[in-house]
């Protein structure tokens, strides 16, 4: 790869990388945090779920580095510019494991 | 299947999820779109942050009132819930606006949002301190 122009002095998209990093990481630890107390308190089927609900934050992840790929090799101009520019795949993984996090809590209260 | 943008540019559009946000516009400053991405990010840690709360009322057993302490779980968590419908909505919202060079929404959850953990703050400190 050939060295490029700095874009931009603000470094946009390693801040947006490092910001899904610790939400990635926030989502996982509130998941364990939800799979620790449901274990004292709850039975198999929602431990389960949340134990499941792990690999969400880690699917977010992926989509995100794909993502922060893509924008950094169009914004140097390295590479051939993609043809599907990112969606809104990795945001949507994010909220679902948010939600999921969330619906559990409130079955470990209500229940 | 490729269309032609005003660029010259072939995007295959369809391919764009959610089309409500991708279906129209051209594309803003990719900084812009990456501050609403940190925003939306922002949001999902609030969110996280309100249902960690939540769990942390119900699970320490505060020594306050059974019933208060279930109300305030409740309230954190569906607050956190909130945050999470908030932070995709308001990332869509905000996305395409930027798009069709309209201007953003305001920030009416986030005040809401204020209000009801100062509310259950002030209502948990009461309980522990002074019941």
């Amino acid at each position: 790869m050939r060295p490029s122009e700095l874009y931009d002095r603000g470094a946009q998209p390693e801040r947006t990388l490092l910001a899904w990093g610790r939400t990635c990481l926030a989502s996982a630890v509130v998941l364990a945090l939800v799979v620790k107390v449901l274990a004292v308190e709850a039975d198999a089927a929602p431990i389960l779920l949340t134990v499941t609900g792990l690999s969400l934050p880690v699917l977010a992840w992926l989509l995100a580095l794909a993502r922060y790929r893509r924008v950094h090799r169009e914004l140097t101009g390295t590479g051939a510019a993609s043809p599907r520019p990112g969606g809104g795949a990795a945001m949507t993984v994010a909220t679902a494991a948010a939600l999921l996090c969330g619906a559990l809590a409130l079955v470990l209260v209500v229940r | 299947m490729a269309r032609d943008t005003g660029a010259g540019e072939p995007v295959d559009r369809r391919a764009r999820f959610p089309r409500w946000v991708y279906g129209q516009g051209t594309e803003p400053d990719p900084r812009f779109t990456l501050a609403n991405e940190r925003t939306f990010l922002a949001w999902i840690r609030t969110s996280l942050a309100l249902i960690a709360a939540g769990i942390g009322v119900h699970a320490l057993h505060l020594q306050i009132p059974e019933t208060l302490g279930d109300v305030a779980a409740i309230v954190l968590i569906v607050a956190g819930i909130g945050a999470a419908g908030q932070a995709f909505v308001g990332w869509a919202r905000n996305e395409r606006a930027m798009r069709q060079g309209r201007p953003l929404h305001g920030a009416v959850t986030a005040s809401l949002l204020t209000v009801v953990v100062v509310l259950t703050t002030v209502l948990l400190a009461l309980a522990v301190f002074v019941l």
